[in-house]
């Protein structure tokens, strides 16, 4: 039983090593930390942490490795350095000294309906209060100067995920293209998928936004669902 | 040892290699040197500052239009046949990833291919072996010309670095490019966050460690934006800080938009490494 929903983007500058002298991240880690604290204050028996990344992995343990990206500390090998997206999601529940277990595992950004619904489904089956913690990434391509230049197409499909997280709309998730997505960089297309299937037959009700801007040229969404009501 | 059109440079010379952009959209001038008269203004300018090389660009860096072959060709290769004429003895370099371009602009007078995405284009190498050109091996982690990093990380970027342009200088060699002309570059910027870009300056010894010569391209980039938070226009200092750092590693050729305020700090940190007597000493002397 999923308890609550929260879903947050992963950049790397989330990480407040790395971003220098002055914090070009403070309100999105805050809506960040709002949203994990919410789901830790669901009371899960567990935290389920839901990645995009290159490829599938059920479980996935490992460190935060600051120094791949040219961080603080000592050089992690990349054997035993958590994908980015954990890598953000495992600092975000540090912070908030999560205290219940953690299980983080990612989902291929290719990944078909087949497997969204797969893991979706295997997640919301769970006997356990179940927090799931989603960390997904809109479109990068948002301007001039944005990581992936300029993609007039990716305006109407980042509102559509902005408006779907916003309402709870897990078929508005459904309906995303992977192949539109991935020209457009929309790195966590295949997460909010396996969020929907997760989702979707109960109605989600009282979603809230907490975040929605793009200030360094990548949508980045925060979002909170509170658990469905049986 | 280095070697560029014929002419032999001792292991303690370093060369600067000034930047002519044949593009309406670069990021520092903005297209001061589109048309053929500045841009041929700018040749004898930075030649008569002292600039070894002229590094010619038909494409900027950044994203942007897309510029096909036909067009980048327009844009340099009669420009380069032009220089050449004028300029008997000056190294011409130009910077592109493509080896039809490489190939047409060798057959024009141009002396290094300056191969700035990594040898994306595999033929670029043969080009320059063919021609008996030099080149200019990079780090771009394998990525699409004209992407922005995002997201980027690496186990240890000086390593991927020095393993990358070391096995791209190799292959050079073994198809015949003289191994006197072949240069790595870690590409600042390229493939990198300001991180990874401050590390591999940090680092640089282990780049120059190779025997490999090193070269830079630090001029305004982002990485020095970024950690003085200053914006194009503003980043001559940090460029030069940088630049002395750099040198101070072993670097060997240096990719820039300012010739004569670089040629100033090679000399001077040359002279503190005590391989450059100073231009003047009387002071305590007389």
């Amino acid at each position: 039983m999923i308890v609550a929903t929260a879903v947050c983007p992963s950049p790397p500058l989330l990480l407040r090593e790395l971003t220098g002298g002055r914090d070009v991240a403070a309100d999105l880690r805050k809506a960040c930390e709002e949203a994990v604290g919410a789901l830790i204050a669901a009371a899960p028996d567990v935290i389920v942490v839901l990645g995009a990344d290159e490829r599938s992995a059920e479980r996935v343990e490992g460190r935060i490795p600051l120094s791949a990206f040219g961080g603080p500390g000592e050089r992690v090998p990349e054997a035993e350095a958590l994908p980015t997206s954990l890598a953000v999601a495992r600092r975000l529940l540090d912070d908030l000294g999560v205290r219940v277990p953690v299980e983080m595992g990612t989902i291929a950004v290719d990944a078909g309906p087949a497997e969204t619904a797969r893991r979706g489904r295997a997640i919301a089956d769970r006997p356990e209060r179940v927090g799931l913690l989603v960390m997904a990434d809109a479109g990068a391509r948002r301007g001039l100067r944005a990581p992936g230049h300029l993609d007039e197409r990716t305006f109407p499909v980042d509102e559509a995920i902005r408006a779907a997280l916003a309402a709870g709309d897990t078929a508005a998730l459904l309906d995303l293209d992977p192949a539109l997505c991935a020209d457009l960089l929309i790195g966590g297309r295949s997460a909010l998928q396996a969020l929907a299937h997760a989702r979707s037959g109960t109605p989600v009700a009282g979603a809230r936004l907490l975040y929605a801007d793009d200030p360094f040229g990548v949508l980045y969404l925060v979002a909170l669902w509170p658990g469905a009501r049986r | 040892m280095m070697r560029l059109r014929g002419r032999e440079y001792g292991e303690h010379e370093s060369l600067v290699m000034a930047i002519v952009n044949r593009t309406p959209d670069s990021f520092y001038d903005k297209g001061a040197t589109w048309d053929d008269g500045p841009a041929f203004e700018r040749v004898r300018r930075v030649v008569a500052e002292g600039a070894d090389i002229v590094d010619i660009g038909g494409i900027k860096a950044a994203p942007g239009e897309e510029i096909g072959v036909d067009e980048e060709k327009r844009r340099v290769v009669d420009f380069v046949a032009a220089v050449r004429a004028e300029f008997p003895d000056l190294v011409i370099s130009v910077d592109t990833w493509r080896a039809s371009v490489g190939r047409a602009v060798c057959e024009a007078g141009a002396d290094l291919l300056n191969d700035a995405w990594g040898g994306y284009d595999p033929g670029l190498a043969e080009v320059a072996a063919e021609f008996g050109a030099a080149l200019v091996c990079t780090h771009t982690a394998g990525v699409t010309p004209r992407t922005r990093p995002h997201r980027v990380r690496y186990e240890d970027v000086v390593a991927d670095a020095v393993s990358a342009t070391v096995a791209l200088a190799e292959r050079a060699v073994a198809l015949g490019v003289d191994p006197a002309s072949v240069f790595i570059d870690p590409a600042h910027d390229f493939a990198k966050n300001t991180w990874h870009s401050l590390e591999l300056t940090r680092r640089l010894d282990e780049m120059t460690a190779t025997g490999w010569p090193v070269l830079v391209s630090l001029s305004n980039k982002d990485f020095v934006g970024e950690t003085l938070d200053l914006p194009v226009g503003e980043r001559l200092t940090g460029t030069l800080a940088a630049t002395a750092v750099c040198a101070w590693h072993g670097a060997r050729v240096y990719r820039v938009h300012e010739v004569a305020e670089t040629r100033q700090i090679l000399d001077m940190v040359a002279s503190i490494r005590g391989v450059r007597p100073p231009a003047r000493t009387v002071r305590g002397l007389a």
